[in-house]
């Protein structure tokens, strides 16, 4: 009898474990991100591969686009009143993009191209033993998006293009579990691949020489965990109760719905802005499926109601002369997350972004480009009910980033 | 080359852009925290898994309040600590692997302390006094006004000087000096009674007795009126039912679980005089009681098997062939003595919080919340044995942890009384139950 009380673990979920928060990247092509991330109304580059496919048969030519940025958010997060505070460790990532598209003739209507880019990442790292341990260590999100891509230029105005997109991603998650024995907690150790299916279509307006216009749609993707492994570390006496097991989840990227428009009033300068909604509402709760539920490992399934958000984005590019240009920017970024479901593994808050960049373009064929991508939020109090975890966050980060473009 | 670009731009994303927030800083309110002094039982002492050890007492929760008031102006906080871990007097238990009495297999069970009894506790630390945490495991509110009580009692003897242990232990209490106070008093005036298995006097004076109300309404009240003369503030805890504590509610009353027919209708054969059936699964426990018909009865809902009946109801045949003792249960009559001593006691602390304006903490309103689930920074705590986290070994003291839940109650209604915002306790940075 006693035995058994002292076995029953129906109380020790793995709850609220999740992929990550608003974990999108707005950093797939150098100029639009030093332009605060616009970019639907003027095909720059072969970078409109992802920004807008109805541009790319707008190029006049075929281009490999190759860039990346070192990202590295800072995070902090202090309890409510107190002394305690501790920063999220630091963690450098990569987003990149790739891309190879245009026309293979300047007379063709036809444009075509392939985009590889980094479109939703996340991860955090908190100290092993910080306050919010139990909720989550650390958590890495990787995608990595391939979208082949045809466009038509139906008339001087109009040309439309559509992407496949074929998602993989990786999730990786650490977490303490509250059974603790002489050298401490227990923990979890979540890992899977994931896949998934979308399209990107857009249509591109060139009203005039000096006004163009852009409307978007990128699907949204299920990012399906089949087969993810599912490892348990705890005392040894408790060994039984926690098998390892596989486990499926499923992470809704949401889909985005973008217009912008561009105008150019002199020779040299252009200015853009984009709206964007993201239907984000689709990420209502992150489950956790787990293949044997023997013992003391239980289904999750935890709430997490984000939001649906407009974001605004403007950006001004001016050509110094043939070799140089400038770009500036900023964006307003509002959270799709609430203040009561806020999970420190997807740490986010309304966000402020400033940019600037540089391209340089040595000979006509080649362009060198470069962007600092700052980011900063105000500090935002908030909890994540279901773990009753309550605290303030503040991010901050300055991605920079390179770009190399070269036109055949 | 590239390296020293890759460097550079490290520089800027690791340099340029930090948060700097930090947390609010905890005000003190109204109240002055200079010299806290902590009152009460075992549960103010620290004990925890059947006895009093020194990690238990480094963390107990009035430790864990006097940190918290640091960051308002608090000052030291002494306790009269034990020189090691083992426990003293009796070595605590540890969770180990022990056979099953029935079926010798190896299972998970309360095991004491592999060390030794360091007999130098018992010396007496008094001059490393004056000490903040004045809490006596085993003492009772009408102890408070027992002169001579400080050598009756092995902890307070330990740590009362001569001269305090001459006296009542309130007097003590009364030169303490305190600015700021907590009270948590009481539990030893219901639970002698009730961990005796109700077999005391519900209103009597002796240990496994109810105290009597008016005894307990004039020591308390003398106590806090003491406490407040010279403007102290403080915080009055009041009792938690029996009902919340794992010493009573881990085996339930209907816990005889028949799985076989044969074992059904032999006992039925058994108790057919009495009128008594059994079925398959659950029934209730068969327990001794002298007013019933050949001394025993079944058991009703809302009547409580004490913990320490495991064992012989495992392998002694208790609760079946052989009634439950008298003394390993509490009877509907005598769970109704222990509820209503506890309600009126609760009253009499209400009404000293209430006429001295003083915090109340309804830690019995709160470890009601606990029996559904009370989670905190990820974790769920409930009055569950050994897996609830809350409770100690013993099931009737709480974990570190679970101190720190009720050092957080305290500290919420502090904050509401005074003004105050001192910040909560990490629960989680304590130890719950560990596990081999």
């Amino acid at each position: 009898m006693k035995k058994n009380v002292l076995l029953t673990f129906s109380a020790i979920a793995l709850s609220s474990m999740a992929f990550g928060g608003s974990f999108q990247l707005n950093l797939q092509g150098m100029r639009q991100s030093a332009m605060g991330g616009s970019g639907t109304a003027w095909p720059w580059d072969a970078s409109t591969i992802f920004y807008n496919p109805g541009g790319l048969a707008r190029l006049n030519s075929f281009q490999i686009y190759g860039g990346a940025y070192l990202l590295s958010p800072r995070v902090r997060f202090t309890e409510q009143t107190g002394s305690y505070f501790t920063d999220a460790e630091n963690h450098i990532s990569t987003p990149f993009a790739f891309y190879a598209g245009g026309k293979l003739n300047p007379e063709s209507r036809f444009g075509f191209g392939l985009g590889i880019y980094t479109p939703f990442g996340s991860s955090i790292k908190w100290d092993d033993d910080w306050m919010g341990r139990y909720v989550t260590q650390s958590i890495s999100l990787k995608s990595f998006f391939f979208q082949p891509t045809v466009s038509y230029e139906i008339n001087d105005v109009i040309s439309v293009g559509a992407g496949f997109i074929y998602a993989i991603g990786t999730v990786d998650i650490d977490k303490a579990i509250p059974v603790q024995d002489a050298s401490g907690d227990g923990q979890a150790k979540l890992s899977g691949n994931a896949q998934g299916f979308g399209y990107n279509l857009g249509v591109q307006v060139k009203a005039s020489e000096m006004l163009q216009f852009g409307l978007t749609y990128r699907s949204g993707v299920k990012m399906k965990v089949d087969d993810g492994s599912a490892n348990f570390f705890v005392p040894a006496s408790l060994a039984a109760n926690f098998n390892n097991t596989s486990f499926k989840s499923e992470l809704p990227l949401p889909g985005i719905l973008s217009f912008g428009v561009g105008v150019k009033p002199t020779r040299d300068l252009t200015l853009q802005a984009d709206l964007i909604f993201a239907g984000w509402r689709s990420y209502d709760s992150l489950s956790f499926d787990f293949a044997n539920n023997d013992g003391s490992v239980q289904d999750t399934h935890d709430p997490r109601s984000y939001k649906n958000t407009f974001a605004f984005r403007l950006g001004a590019h001016y050509k110094i002369c043939e070799e140089f240009a400038v770009m500036a920017g900023g964006a307003y970024d509002p959270t799709p997350t609430r203040d009561n479901l806020l999970s420190p593994d997807a740490v986010d808050a309304n966000r402020i972004n400033l940019t600037c960049g540089l391209t340089y373009q040595p000979i006509p064929k080649l362009t060198i480009m470069g962007a600092l991508y700052y980011t900063t939020t105000g500090k935002r109090e908030v909890s994540y009910d279901p773990a009753n975890f309550t605290g303030a966050y503040q991010i901050k980060s300055l991605a920079p980033g390179l770009a190399v473009s070269y036109s055949f | 080359m590239k390296k020293y670009y890759i460097a550079i731009a490290s520089l800027l994303v690791f340099a340029a852009c930090k948060s700097n927030i930090k947390p609010d800083k905890p005000e003190k309110g109204e109240a002055d925290f200079t010299r806290y002094v902590s009152l009460g039982n075992s549960l103010t002492a620290g004990f925890a898994d059947g006895s009093l050890y020194r990690s238990g007492q480094e963390n107990s929760y009035p430790a864990m309040l006097a940190g918290q008031f640091k960051a308002v102006g608090g000052g030291d906080f002494r306790q009269p600590l034990l020189l090691d871990d083992a426990g003293w007097p009796d070595l605590h238990l540890v969770l180990g692997y022990k056979p099953n009495c029935a079926t010798k297999a190896i299972g998970l069970g309360p095991v004491p302390y592999d060390g030794e009894v360091n007999s130098a506790n018992a010396n007496n630390i008094s001059s490393g006094g004056p000490y903040n945490n004045l809490g006596v495991p085993g003492i009772r509110c009408i102890d408070y006004a027992l002169p001579g009580y400080g050598s009756l009692n092995p902890y307070s003897n330990r740590f009362y000087s001569t001269a305090e242990k001459a006296g009542a232990p309130m007097a003590l209490a009364l030169s303490s000096q305190a600015t700021f106070f907590t009270c948590w008093l009481g539990n030893n005036d219901v639970l002698g009674y009730a961990t005796a298995g109700g077999e005391g006097n519900p209103s009597g004076l002796m240990l496994g007795d109810i105290s009597p109300v008016p005894a307990f309404k004039a020591t308390y009240d003398a106590l806090i009126n003491g406490m407040t003369a010279n403007g102290a503030k403080g915080a009055l805890i009041n009792i938690p039912d029996v009902s919340a504590t794992p010493f009573f509610t881990t085996i339930p009353a209907n816990g005889l679980v028949l799985t076989r027919q044969g074992q059904v209708d032999s006992l039925n054969a058994v108790y057919a005089p009495l009128g008594i059936t059994f079925k398959l699964g659950p029934n209730y426990f068969i327990i001794a009681d002298a007013t019933a018909p050949l001394g025993r009865r079944q058991a009703k809902a809302g009547e409580y098997i004490l913990l320490t009946a495991s064992d012989s109801i495992t392998c002694g045949g208790w609760g079946s062939r052989t009634p439950i003792p008298e003394a390993y249960t509490l009877t509907a009559g005598e769970v109704a003595n222990v509820q209503n001593a506890t309600e009126a006691f609760n009253e009499i602390i209400a009404e000293n919080a209430e006429k001295h304006n003083l915090a109340l903490v309804d830690m019995n309103a709160y470890l009601k919340t606990l029996t559904q689930g009370i989670t905190w920074n990820g974790v769920e705590f409930t009055t569950a044995f050994v897996s609830g986290g809350a409770f100690s070994l013993d099931g009737i003291h709480l974990t570190q942890r679970g101190y720190a839940l009720a050092a957080n109650e305290i500290i919420r209604a502090i904050n509401l009384k005074y003004k105050s915002t001192i910040g909560l306790v990490d629960v989680n940075k304590y130890n719950g139950i560990i596990f081999p």
